[in-house]
């Protein structure tokens, strides 16, 4: 450990403020581009700062005692230590606080590693400097931080699982048989998902409804499920641990004394296609949607059924029923519920291959999809396992398949791969050799994916079996009008010749794309989704199963297309997340919400308007604005917007975000760029930058926001009276924002400026606006650089001329 | 675009729904309509010609969808009309 001799201001500060800083080597990782012992000295110059040094691994155990005794031996009330990024190593040095005494939140980091020893590998005189600044902002708001109380939220114990597919089935089991009330919503008349429409199973080839009914049946009898079928969760209020929910159930009208006989049914006189066959087969008005469903009670079509609203004119199933379940007087019924957590199984849809019109499904009858293939060669369905052609009910002697049909298009339907349509066909194509040996089988592909266990060996079967797998998708299918098979004219891209294939029958493998409805549950989550559609999780690698919201988890086909042991997988992970917050019964957030300051609030409602998490309740009537503080996320767009300075954002408070913009600009702020990142994606990506090594120029000056959205354009106009040269505000790309969808206020505000910039006649080039993901760190420095063009271009005349226009008209 | 149900169920042909014939005493109705206004196929109309009772009796407009409900009998005031399972001798 290398220690410089301890410098101490002349005086003891006044305001009792005691700062120490610490500057880290990290091995040579900094020390290697920037002098750190030079740096410490400037530190221990700055003002209220009481000792600062520098060593080698901040972070070992030596580097955190040493600060713990300086802690106690120098009365220490602020922390700084200029290391690496705080995404990495803040909470470290949070707990040496702690541990020491001193409060977490009056500790501050400067991050000197991938902000600028890595960045700036071989111009150690600039990084020294800009490693000053950094340290010299860390100082400017440790001196105004202030210690904070974590709010500790109760978890309710009980669980909302909505959707019953498989992922939902599978997390309602393992949280009810943790011992919680799990309460299981599906807006079908029963559950079972897509898995209880699907024949066999790849890779195992189980029978799917086999391995799938006593899951099912088990869900239905468990003692802590609460299971509600046949309805639809319409509201959510309130956040993590305290979830009020909203369910509207549906009139079965047949009650639970129903012993799903039958008898009812075989009397109706009205039919419709059934769902559950994708119209293969029929059902009646008075039905179960398939013989395993849970319940098993059955359920009256009102749209279908001959009686409207109070008019009883037909009584066939009235009088069939032996145990008088019918009833027709049933009611929808909203149902509360509370509970502390809150697992999304939604599932996905299948894509329609209609729009493909080159394909001609809907125009053929004998282009079918792989979902109805599902039904066709499943023995209780329609056809009795029988492949039959929809044209002539004969079975064909042979077929073809056609993969990516929806999927990985720019064209058509998604870009995305659907995961699961490759081994569902290779294990369509054994079902058929299986039944059919002699059925002569191609597949038309794009390319096989057979990444998973036991996948290629599976494709290896079909091979060997003698499936025809042919590189290169149809361009076309033409109908042979007398015989009802089908043309497939394509080229086969492996040996660069035309095909012309005669199949009797075509199946369609269709992509998996995000409900339709997902809106509806993104809404009332307040969940983002990705650009695929899908819902977002919070973190792709390591939080894979949780949601930006809290006390929110994913499972299943809502989070991204998957197969049946993904789903179930993932849901065991759900329940473990959802089970561990409520095991706790407890959770603290961080003390980086709002507090009102009731003296300056107008009741204006303006930050109620930009809060995307409604956690902000305005009543006009009777002048309150109440902070729901479980609710909010902390990203300050509430902060921000407030014209009367109401709000105080805890630890990103004006002042402090104030200071550290005048630290930045205290020394040849025409040459500077202030860039203010959001802590989820631009800071992310401007550590990711450091991390790959990335090189750009050493005048940014990165100050940290929880979001974009908490940039107040007064911290602009603040940057540009200072005489910034240029000035960076970036975030997440819109649609990706961590706080849902506050960085479309950040963009507002930028534009508004703009405008005003342009209004005064200042060149708004020197205002830039950018969205980068954590992975965009290249992103991130080619803009530095483009920046740095701007910064050079401007004169000091413009500089002089903005900074008493915006000094002037700043509100 | 999810996937739409269109093709015509496999088992259509076979599924029996019952098919009614319907029968009305022209001279007892009295033309209340109601059997027209219930009726939940909406099998009958009101015809053009006049009864004894000088009103326009119910007829027929399309039996075939007739699924025997019997509703027109139960509200027929004036056992005016009655339905019967239809014979089928054509095949039904
Ligand atoms: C043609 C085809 C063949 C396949 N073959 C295989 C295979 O052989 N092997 C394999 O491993 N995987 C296979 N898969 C994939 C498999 O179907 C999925 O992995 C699995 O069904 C996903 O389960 P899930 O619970 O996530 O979604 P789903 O099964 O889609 O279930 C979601 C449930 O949520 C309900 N729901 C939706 N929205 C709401 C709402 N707002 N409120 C309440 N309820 C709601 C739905 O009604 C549904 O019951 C196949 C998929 C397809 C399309
Ligand atoms: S009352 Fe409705 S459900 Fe019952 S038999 Fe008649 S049409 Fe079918
Ligand atoms: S900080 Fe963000 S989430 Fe919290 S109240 Fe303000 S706007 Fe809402």
């Amino acid at each position: 450990m290398t220690e410089t001799p301890t410098q101490y201001p002349d005086s003891e500060p006044s305001d009792g403020i005691r700062i120490g800083v610490y500057v880290c080597h990290c091995g040579l990782n900094i020390a290697g581009s920037v002098d750190c012992e030079e740096v410490a000295k400037f530190a221990a110059a700055l003002p209220h700062v009481v000792i600062a040094k520098d060593n080698r691994y901040t972070c070992s155990d030596q580097g955190q005692e040493l600060i713990k005794q300086d802690i106690k031996e120098h009365k220490l009330n602020r922390l700084v230590v200029a290391s690496c990024s705080p995404r990495l190593h803040e909470p470290t040095f949070r707990r040496t606080c702690e541990e020491a005494g001193l409060n977490k939140y009056l500790f501050e980091m400067a991050n000197i590693r991938e902000h600028c020893s890595w960045v700036h590998l071989h111009e150690k005189g600039k990084a020294t400097e800009k490693a000053k600044d950094l340290v010299r902002m860390a100082v400017a708001k440790a001196t105004l931080l202030e210690p904070q109380e974590e709010n500790v939220v109760p978890i309710l114990r009980k669980t909302l699982v909505i959707g019953g597919g498989v992922a939902g089935i599978q997390a309602a089991l393992d949280l009810a048989d943790t011992g919680y009330k799990v309460y299981l919503v599906e807006k079908e008349p029963s559950i079972g998902g897509r898995m209880a429409q699907i024949d066999k199973t790849f890779p195992t080839m189980d029978c799917s409804i086999c391995i799938l009914a006593p899951k099912m049946s088990d869900t239905g009898r468990h003692p802590n499920i609460e299971l509600l079928t046949n309805s639809e969760v319409e509201d959510v209020k309130g956040y993590i641990g305290n979830f009020k929910v909203q369910v509207l159930k549906k009139p079965r009208f047949v009650a639970d004394e129903c012993t799903a006989c039958g008898d009812c049914s075989k009397e109706c006189p009205v039919t419709t296609p059934n769902e559950f066959d994708i119209g293969l087969a029929t059902r009646r008005a008075i039905y179960t949607p398939f013989a395993q469903a849970v319940p098993s009670t059955y359920i009256i079509d009102r749209d279908l059924c001959l009686n409207k609203e109070n008019v009883i004119t037909c009584d066939k199933c009235l009088k069939a029923c032996e145990r008088e379940a019918i009833d027709f007087e049933m009611k929808p019924e909203t149902v509360e519920l509370e509970v502390g957590t809150i697992v999304v199984a939604t599932g996905a849809d299948v894509y329609d291959p209609a729009s493909l019109v080159e394909y001609g499904y809907k125009k053929f009858p004998n282009v079918i999809t792989s979902l109805e293939f599902e039904r066709l060669i499943n023995a209780g369905g329609p056809s009795g396992g029988h492949l039959l052609r929809p044209s002539d009910m004969k079975i064909p002697k042979s077929v073809a398949f056609i993969q990516c049909v929806g999927s990985r298009s720019e064209k058509d339907g998604h870009l995305y791969c659907s995961n699961v349509c490759c081994m569902n066909t290779i294990k369509d194509s054994l079902l058929i050799k299986e039944h059919w040996p002699e059925t002569r089988i191609y597949v038309f592909y794009v390319d096989i994916r057979a990444y998973g266990k036991g996948f290629e060996d599976l494709f290896k079967r079909a091979k060997k079996d003698g499936v025809l797998f042919i590189r290169g998708l149809p361009a076309e299918i033409i109908e042979d009008r007398k015989t009802n098979n089908l043309w497939l004219i394509g080229e086969n891209t492996l040996q660069k010749e035309l095909y012309k294939i005669n199949p009797e029958m075509v199946i369609l493998s269709i992509g998996i794309e995000p409900r339709q409805d997902s809106d509806v549950i993104q809404r009332l989550l307040t969940l983002s989704r990705t650009s695929d559609g899908f819902f977002m999780e919070a973190h792709p690698k390591l939080r894979p199963v949780d949601t930006p919201t809290g006390g929110v988890f994913l499972a299943g086909c809502a989070e991204s297309p998957k197969d049946i042991k993904d789903s179930v997988t993932q849901a065991s992970a759900a329940s473990a997340r959802a089970g561990i917050l409520m095991a706790q019964g407890k959770v603290t957030v961080e003390a980086i919400t709002p507090r009102l300051l009731a003296e300056k609030c107008q009741v204006c409602g303006l930050c109620a308007r930009v809060c995307p998490y409604n956690a902000i309740a305005v009543d006009k009537e009777t002048k309150r604005v109440d902070l729901i503080e479980a609710a909010c996320a902390g990203c300050g767009t509430c902060g921000a917007e407030c014209p009367f300075e109401a709000l105080t954002m805890r630890h990103f408070t004006d002042e402090q975000i104030l200071a550290q913009i005048e630290a930045a600009t205290e020394q040849d702020a025409d040459k500077k760029i202030v860039a203010f990142c959001c802590n989820w994606c631009s800071y992310a990506g401007a550590d990711f930058a450091g991390v790959s090594r990335m090189q750009y120029p050493t005048n940014v000056r990165i100050i940290r926001t929880m979001c974009s959205g908490r940039v107040a354009p007064k911290f602009i106009e603040h940057t540009f009276a200072r005489g910034v040269g240029a000035i960076l505000v970036s975030g997440c790309h819109l649609g990706d924002c961590h706080y849902l969808n506050a960085n479309y206020q950040t963009q507002k505000r930028i534009e508004k400026l703009w405008k005003k910039m342009e209004r005064l006649g200042l060149d708004k080039n020197r205002l830039q606006l950018a969205w980068f993901t954590a992975a965009e760190g290249e992103k991130f420095a080619s803009k530095i650089k483009e920046m740095q063009s701007i910064v050079d271009s401007v004169t000091l005349d413009e500089i002089e001329k903005s900074k008493v226009i915006v000094k002037r008209t700043a509100r | 675009m999810p996937l739409r149900l269109w093709r015509k169920p496999l088992d259509s042909e076979k599924i029996k729904i019952p098919e009614g014939e319907v029968h009305v005493l022209k001279d007892r109705c009295k033309g209340c309509g109601f059997c027209i206004e219930f009726c939940p196929k909406e099998v009958l109309e009101q015809s053009e010609e006049f009864n004894i009772k000088g009103v326009h009796p119910p007829q027929v407009k399309e039996e075939t969808v007739c699924i025997l409900c019997s509703f027109c009998e139960a509200v027929c005031p004036d056992f005016a009309i009655f339905s019967v399972k239809k014979d089928c001798k054509g095949g039904c």
